[in-house]
Order: structure tokens, then sequence, then C-alpha cells
């Protein structure tokens, strides 16, 4: 288990197809938990200090695409004595193999961790076949 | 003892200490710490040693910042209630302690990608200046725990001039 070492490093985004950004900000890429169950597939991702204002979740051509913007409280007066991470918005975008339900995908922010809910399309939901005993 | 051990473990976890100790021998028992510390580094040894050291745990990453009046310290723990979140306060320290459960949100679904840290924590803090215990706060918003401490204010006039008597 290589990722037994959990120093949560926020690792900074690098995606070629991002588009230059007018804000000069640091973008990050978000630690995501991805699951499933038979109905659907759950992403969670870590977003601390996300306002729900500022996550945009979009699905275009089965691309799946997370931003949120953080806002950051100015603290004016203050000097860093010590500093690990940096703040700034998060991106991240996946491929989305399967087909979603796209008009009740579901997303909630709670704790800065961003769950989004995409339920399959009834016609790629795995059906348990009952075997007739002869 | 504690000085003459090349590298410490978990030495990452804990930012410089206060720097008015700095005897030209404290200096060198720094440099030489750095010394051991790039070493093992390039050899791989000593990601192992964290790797052994954080198995099941993980370190949130913290900030520091101060003005002439408190000291705030910001750490991001997404995903955790604040009720698992436990600071404690000594003189000199700040320690934040925690834990974050997997369950709840994976149970009976099957796990494609783990990529979000699991497992429990503890933060030590050298804090640069003392500060009051009984005024300290702390707020837990949007994944983000900010803990506030005021500085002690240094008793004015408790330097005292002694005059001396001449004969």
């Amino acid at each position: 288990m290589e990722d037994a070492k959990k120093n949560i490093e926020k690792a900074q985004a690098k995606d070629a197809s991002l588009a230059e950004r007018t804000k000069d900000r640091v973008i990050f890429t978000p630690a995501v938990d991805i699951t499933e169950d038979s109905n659907n597939l759950y992403i969670y991702a870590d977003v601390p200090g996300a306002t729900e204002k500022g996550v945009n979740i979009t699905l275009e051509n089965d691309v799946l695409t997370i931003e949120a913007q953080v806002e950051e409280a100015p603290m004016e007066g203050y000097t860093r004595t010590y500093s690990e991470y940096a703040t700034g918005d998060y991106y991240r975008a996946f491929t989305l193999n399967e087909a979603i339900d796209r008009d009740k995908i579901e997303a909630t922010l709670k704790d800065g961790v961003l769950g989004i809910v995409l339920p399959k399309a009834e016609a790629v939901k795995s059906k348990k076949i009952p075997i007739k005993a002869g | 003892m504690r000085y003459l051990t090349p590298f410490r473990f978990g030495r990452r976890n804990v930012p410089e200490a206060r720097e008015f100790e700095a005897h030209p021998l404290d200096l060198f028992q720094r440099e030489m710490n750095r010394l051991f510390d790039e070493f093992f580094k390039g050899t791989g040894l000593r990601r192992w040693a964290e790797d052994f050291e954080s198995f099941g745990s993980f370190t949130p990453q913290v900030n520091m910042t101060e003005d002439e009046k408190s000291i705030v310290v910001s750490a991001e723990l997404p995903g955790m209630d604040e009720k698992d979140i436990e600071i404690s306060l000594s003189k000199d320290s700040l320690t934040i302690k925690g834990e974050k459960k997997e369950e709840a949100e994976h149970k009976g679904k099957e796990a494609y990608c783990i990529e979000r840290s699991y497992g429990s924590f503890t933060r030590v803090l050298p804090l640069p200046k003392e500060v009051n215990p009984d005024k300290a706060e702390a707020t837990f918003k949007k994944g983000v725990l900010t803990v506030t401490l005021p500085k002690v204010e240094k008793e004015k006039g408790s330097q005292k001039k002694i005059k001396i008597k001449a004969d």
C-alpha cells in the first residue's frame, strides 16, 4: 500500500486542457474518492474552504468538471509565521465511461467535502437475473 | 539526547522551534541535521521511515500567522466533524488531535479510487510567543479549522531601575 503515507499536500493542477485564467491564483487538484453501488456513482472531493457559491459542476460530452473557488479571509496586519499550505481554487475533470442520468445528478457541500451523486441511467443498471430451477 | 540523534521521526510535523537559542553549537547541530536529512532523502530510506510511522494516519497541513495581539493557526481538515477534533493548549504549544473515519461514506459501495486521507492525526505546534489559554477561540468552517490565540501582554513596568547608593 503505497498510499499509506498521508501527508496531504495539495497537488497543483497541471491539466493542459485547462485554459489560461484571468485570475492570478493557484489551482489545486482536489483529492477524490470514487465509489459505486448498483444505482449510483459517487465522487467525494476534498475542497476545504470552498463556498457553495463558488462551486461549479458541469457535465459536457461525458466530461464531468468540478471547479471550486475558495473565498480567502483577508488577514490584514498579520505576518506569516509558518506556512504549509497555500490557498487557491480547485479544478478537476473526469471522463465518465458510463451512461449517467443527467437530470438527477445531485451535489452537496459539507465540511469542505464536495459530494456528487451520479445516478446511472436505467439502461446500464446491473440487473440480477434469477435462475429458475428446472 | 534528542539533539544528538541525526534525524527524528516526525520531525517534519514540527515547525522550527523558537529562534532565540541560536547558540553556535545549535547552529552546527542544525546544519548536521540538515545534512543527514538530505542524505536520507536521497536513499529513500527516510521516506520509508516516514511511511512506516504514519501508517493509518495522516498529517494535515497547517498555517500560522500572527499580529501584535494574537496568533492564528489554521488547518485544512475537510470532511471532519468538529466533534472529532480536539484542541489543547499548553503554555508554549498547541496540540490538534483528531480522527477521520472512513466507513460512513463508503459503506456498501465499491471503491475505485481512494485519494482522500483517513485515520487519526496529532500535531503539536510550538508557539512563538506565550498565549493566554483562557481567551483562545476555535472555529470550524467549510473544512477549515481556525484557532485564535491571544498573546499574553507583557506587564509594563515590571522592569525596575535600582538606584545605586554612593557612600
